[in-house]
């Protein structure tokens, strides 16, 4: 097992490394953030040592390895626009994405996956073609329309739901939290359900495809001829079972969603970091955009991990040999 | 093996269970009755799609949707089972019949230990604590001679072999001491000698326990060993009924009969079956290249040279670094094929037998020149088989493979005509606008309709397969063919076919055959010589008469002590 951690390890080393040349090019290619910073009567001195400050004289090359230095100090630098350290403005927007992240991703999960067995269990009855319809819509109806539809309809016409924001927050370990107060709460159910729709129909299908395959299965079966009840069957054979490909869904889910929750946030104003990178693209806030995309790439990084080792925690045929 | 008169157990009268199609209905189980006094074993023997799966299926109440049982009665100790409702089936499920499947891999939960297993199967009947199930668990696997059940408790399924894991579904369907065990081709996926075991231990458990067993499998000679009646089913009948040895040594029916006669066991070695023989086929096409010197019949003809196979497990980065520093072991290897040093005569039919990972699949492969060998020369009438260097590969035509599953060995997009003509094609033996009259002319010869060219494998049946497979090995003109285990899943009727065909077509092409088999009684029937392999080595050899009148080495005996045998027929 410490073996396979560390191998893991050893290879998300080498992605972060790969993805930091990546992103450090690739933000380089980008306009000329100088064009931003100074105003464009500024006189050529100005100028110039405005460039010579942020190192921009400098080739590409040491430019990137001064860069590598100082991330691995921690600092990602000051954005250009808010002047603070992007650390910080991170920091206070990753929080709301990941309160809102996790919200949809558990809810489509928590909820998804026994509808979807059940689906699965009993694929020709009424209710399962009804469940079947609605996941095919949650696939097509696009995220914008769907959110702004629960907006007219909770926030405008029968006002039961805000419309946007975060609401009341709790600061725990100095961290804000909407979920802990009523408030909060209320704002975060509409954007949750609105990020989790494509999620939650996802999970359906996943979950309805492995629950019918295993039903003729062999196991099934012979744990119906020792007198199993269904329930139990479903719970404990069959849900261990599909649980493999659902945890894979759930991780792959769970990363794209915490970098790309963009129109959700946009609709419902939450202020996450999906709005925050969208601003300092229009506004070529380099820092940002590199510190956004590296910590997107360690998050998928991480994500994978935990993903990886759940599989050998589910499947004790992984575990072999490589224990 | 004495009539009862007891009260039956069980008592199946009319039994019809059918299944809805897009074509009517499929009469699976068409009006089946029988009786079971407690303690009797009933052998439940026919071929596939015979309908004995679905009638224990229908017993235990498990039929797979859109199935149902439409009439008859299924009486247990007089209470109808037929229209009991859901719970009150699953309350009898486990506790008074329960049911072993053929296929342990398939049965047991992979992702749960088998501790765990049992216990959801005592919970499924009484309330029990988690010490007292493992308790009962442990138990449990020692009445089914696992050794250390105090540490095999906590296995998993893949860390048990195939009769390891049988065993464990064994002691599953006994942990509420059943009245009655169905047990569904229980041995069919495991090798000879485990199969001689659980059947033993079977037997010793039954009398042991009082239970009833209803034995479903398609091989007379394991129901002849372990049941006191028989029953013959055919197209969804009972088409002979009766105590054990009157049915398989003074048969009444013909069909019961006719499988008999189909078996290889029952004939003189190298004469046709009786079953399957009946159709002349015409004779294959002539051969179109003969610029190659062959060699007389019986001489020396295809030479494995000390071949050697070692498969070995790639290592990561880090462990490689620390094997090489020493901290870890290296990991293990696995010699599949041992220095075995082997020659086929022209002519000659070698059979290879062997329990699953003997290597002898192996070792066909190498000298079919699939697999490359580690080391080791493999020549075919001089000419060496593989080409040399790193990226060695096989340089001749003239040695052929069919495989054991021809489910799996066709391609099911292709046309059975381009599956046949691709490889001749490819080595120019025939031209493209020669090639369908070829195929037909191939087709024709393995005994299938000629027009059969343009369908595709599917529909056809496993035997039709198994024929499209050989004329496709034909096709490439070859002089050798490696059967790997040709007739393992199928039928005995159309087993009886095949061998049939295998034996014809070699007399009429003068093929020389490397038969690989874990059967031996087809091995028998079918080689002139035999190897026996065991753990990557030839153990014994020689002429095939020998070796079974009069083994020498310990494993051969044992091989063979393991085979069920059935009962002479009486003349």
């Amino acid at each position: 097992m410490l073996g396979f951690v560390l191998q893991r390890l050893w290879q998300a080393a080498i992605v972060v490394i790969a993805m930091s040349a990546l992103v450090f090019c690739g933000v380089y290619a980008v306009g000329n953030p100088i064009d931003v910073l100074i105003s464009p009567d500024a006189t050529q001195d100005i100028r110039a040592a405005v460039i010579a400050q942020y190192g921009l004289d400098q080739p590409l090359w040491r430019q990137y390895f001064a860069f590598l230095g100082r991330i691995v100090e921690g600092d990602f630098g000051r954005s250009l626009v808010y002047s603070i350290p992007v650390s910080e403005l991170i920091l206070t927007r990753l929080p709301a994405t990941l309160e809102l992240t996790l919200a949809a991703v558990l809810f489509a999960s928590l909820v998804g996956i026994p509808i979807g067995m059940y689906a699965g269990y009993r694929p020709h009855s009424l209710v399962s073609r009804a469940i079947m319809a609605i996941s095919i819509l949650g696939f097509s109806v696009p995220t914008f329309w769907f959110g702004l539809m629960l907006i007219m309809v909770f926030a405008v016409q029968c006002g039961c739901m805000p419309a946007g924001g975060r609401g009341e927050t709790v600061n725990l370990f100095g961290v804000d939290f909407s979920f802990l107060t009523g408030d909060g709460f209320a704002h975060l159910v509409l954007p949750a359900l609105n990020l989790a729709l494509f999620k939650f129909s996802l999970m359906i299908r996943l979950a309805r495809a492995g629950t019918r395959e295993l039903m003729l299965s062999d196991t099934v079966k012979f744990a119906r001829a020792a007198g199993l009840s269904e329930f139990t069957v479903l719970s404990r054979h069959v849900l261990r079972l599909i649980s493999i490909p659902l945890v894979t869904v759930f991780g792959l889910e769970l990363g794209s969603t915490l970098a790309f929750a963009v129109v959700t946030e946009t609709i419902f104003s939450w202020p996450g970091l999906g709005k925050l990178i969208i601003d300092s693209i229009t506004s070529l806030d380099r820092p940002v955009m590199v510190a956004y995309l590296m910590l997107v790439a360690l998050l998928f990084i991480v994500i994978n991990l935990i993903v990886d080792l759940t599989y050998a925690l589910l499947d004790p045929r992984l575990r072999k040999g490589r224990a | 093996m004495t009539e009862t008169t007891s009260a039956p157990l069980l008592e199946v009268t009319n039994l019809k269970t059918w299944f809805p199609s897009g074509r009517g209905e499929i009469k699976a189980v068409d009006g089946v009755s029988f009786s079971l006094a407690p303690g009797e074993v009933l052998g439940l023997v026919g071929e596939s799609g015979s309908g004995k799966s679905i009638t224990g299926f229908s017993i235990i109440g498990l039929i797979d949707e859109p199935g149902r049982i439409v009439e008859g009665s299924i009486r247990l100790e007089g209470r109808e089972l037929i229209g009991l409702p859901p719970h009150e089936l699953r309350a009898i499920r486990g506790k008074t019949i329960s049911m072993v499947f053929q296929d342990p891999m398939m049965t047991l939960n992979p992702v749960l230990s088998i501790g765990t297993q049992i216990k959801l199967a005592l919970e499924a009947h009484e309330n029990i604590s988690a010490a007292d199930a493992r308790e009962r668990a442990i138990k449990a696997l020692a009445q089914v001679r696992i050794s250390e059940p105090e540490r095999k408790v906590d296995f998993f399924p893949h860390q048990f072999s195939g009769g390891m894991r049988q065993r464990v579904a064994i002691a599953i369907a006994l942990l509420h001491r059943p009245k009655l065990i169905i047990c569904d081709e229980p041995t069919t996926a495991l090798d000879v000698s485990i199969q001689a075991e659980i059947l033993t231990e079977m037997k010793e458990l039954v009398a042991e326990l009082g239970t009833a067993l209803i034995w479903i499998s398609h091989d007379l000679a394991v129901v002849s060993s372990l049941a006191d009646r028989v029953a013959v089913m055919r197209s969804g009948k009972i088409v002979e009924i009766g105590p054990a040895l009157g049915v398989l040594t003074r048969p009444q029916h013909d069909y019961t009969k006719a499988l008999l006669d189909a078996l290889p066991s029952r004939a003189k070695p190298g004469q046709l079956l009786l079953r399957g023989s009946g159709i002349a086929d015409a004779a294959p096409p002539p051969r179109k290249s003969t610029t190659l010197n062959l060699p007389p019949l019986g001489s020396p003809y295809l030479v494995v040279d000390n071949a050697m196979k070692r498969f070995e497990k790639p290592a990561g980065l880090f462990r490689s670094l620390a094997i090489k520093s020493g901290i870890a072991q290296p990991l293990p290897v696995v010699q599949a094929v041992d220095g075995v040093t082997i020659t086929l005569k022209r002519g000659e039919v070698l059979g290879l037998v062997g329990e699953s990972g003997s290597g002898k699949s192996t070792l066909g492969r190498m000298a079919a020149g699939i697999t490359v060998p580690t080391s080791g020369t493999i020549r075919l009438n001089g000419r060496p088989v593989m080409s040399e260097g790193r990226n060695a590969r096989k340089i001749t035509t003239r040695i052929q493979t069919i495989f054991q599953d021809p489910f799996a060995s066709l391609n099911g997009r292709m046309r059975i005509g381009d599956i046949i003509a691709e490889g001749p094609l490819a080595h120019k033996l025939v031209s493209r606008a020669e090639a369908l009259v070829y195929v037909k002319e191939w087709l024709a010869a393995v005994g299938l309709d000629p027009t059969f060219a343009n369908r595709f494998p599917h529909q056809f049946s496993g035997g039709q397969r198994q024929r499209i497979a050989i004329a496709r090995a034909l096709a490439m003109q070859p002089d050798v063919i490696v059967c790997d285990e040709p007739v393992a899943s199928l039928d005995v009727s159309i087993q009886a076919q095949i061998i049939n065909l295998l034996i014809r077509l070699r007399a009429e092409l003068d093929l020389s055959l490397i038969f690989i088999s874990h059967d031996l009684s087809v091995v028998r029937h079918l080689c002139d010589r035999v190897a026996i392999m065991y753990r990557g080595k030839i153990v014994e050899e020689g002429v095939a008469s020998t070796i079974y009148a009069d083994p020498q080495h310990d494993y051969t005996r044992r091989l063979l002590a393991a085979v069920p045998v059935l009962p002479e027929a009486a003349e």
